[in-house]
């Protein structure tokens, strides 16, 4: 089939060549990633090393059922992403759009049950800024806790809902046959990208609703 | 022209696998008291976990080296300014 042939660019020798400089251009990328999601864990531990126990008392108010829930359909997404890749890779064109269906699936739930937890920290008085209140002393420092809640997990959710989006357009693309063993850069890019949002949250996780939980 | 490596299925089967039981792991240990040790106990388990989606997820076992270089730059960097910042705070 003439459209799962590589158009390879003129600035490379050959499939192989092309396909090593978009794997290295799309981990620089993830770096800086890493270090944009960095600068929201060095704030956290920062702040976190100077008001303890605000933050294990924010962090008892979390949902850590939907958390936990959550974390599973993110590792398991991470899953199927993987599988995707594969289908790509070994050219089971069909398998690719399931398996890629699946992880976008899997991705809108997480975003659903994320709003869940957010209506429920509504409710709670629990969002900073809107309607925040704790009764105490330790009032200010929980509302840092719930500032840094708020945004890591606002931009995580925000990184999970461009995967959603771009997954669906990849998981359209490999609809109409365009991805085989020659040319799948774009599924293994997407999913890259994608491991690398559940990374994140598998750090998020921990420090966010299991402190201080004994 | 270099081939990609194709990974055996049964890996990532196998690696979701030890993903779930590590959130098993780490979530049942929050619940024990053990002072210090709870946060030091997740984050090695979600540094562990990280490995795995890393290295096998992520194709790090089998990629060229530079591009493992690319992808411990964003890691180390964090190490740096969460040290150096600690330093300051910490030293007050």
């Amino acid at each position: 089939m003439a459209s799962t042939v590589a158009s390879i660019a003129p600035q490379f020798d050959d499939a192989a060549q092309q396909r090593d400089a978009s794997n290295l251009g799309i981990w620089i990328f993830l770096a800086t990633e890493v270090l944009f999601f960095g600068v929201l864990f060095a704030a956290y531990t920062i702040t976190r090393t100077q008001h303890p126990a605000a933050f294990a008392a924010g962090s008892r108010l979390t949902d850590l059922t939907l958390a936990t829930i959550n974390t599973a359909l993110l590792l398991t997404s991470s899953l199927t992403m993987a599988l995707g890749v594969h289908a790509a890779q070994s050219g089971a064109r069909r398998a690719i759009v399931g398996w890629l269906s699946l992880t976008v699936a899997l991705g809108i739930l997480f975003l659903a049950i994320k709003g869940l937890e957010y209506h429920a920290d509504y409710v709670e008085h629990l969002v900073p800024a809107l309607n925040f209140s704790y009764p105490g002393a330790q009032a200010s420092p929980v509302e840092l806790f719930f500032y840094l809640y708020f945004v890591i997990t606002g931009i995580h959710a925000l990184h999970v809902f461009i995967g959603v989006v771009v997954i669906s357009v990849i998981a359209y693309m490999a609809s109409k046959n365009t991805f085989g063993p020659e040319y799948f850069t774009p599924v293994d890019l997407t999913g890259l990208y994608w491991h690398l949002v559940d990374i994140i949250w598998i750090f998020v996780y921990p420090l966010l609703y299991l402190v201080s939980r004994s | 022209m270099k081939q990609f490596s194709l990974a055996p299925i049964r890996t990532y089967f196998f690696s979701w696998c030890i993903l779930l039981a590590l959130l098993l792991l780490t979530l049942g240990s929050a619940f024990i008291y053990l002072g210090w040790l709870n946060t030091a106990i997740n984050l090695t388990i979600s540094v562990t976990q990280a490995a795995i989606v890393l290295l096998f997820s992520m194709h790090l076992r089998s990629a060229h080296p530079t591009l493992r270089i690319a992808a411990t730059i964003g890691f180390f960097g964090i190490a740096i300014l969460i040290a150096l910042s600690l330093s300051d705070v910490l030293t007050r």
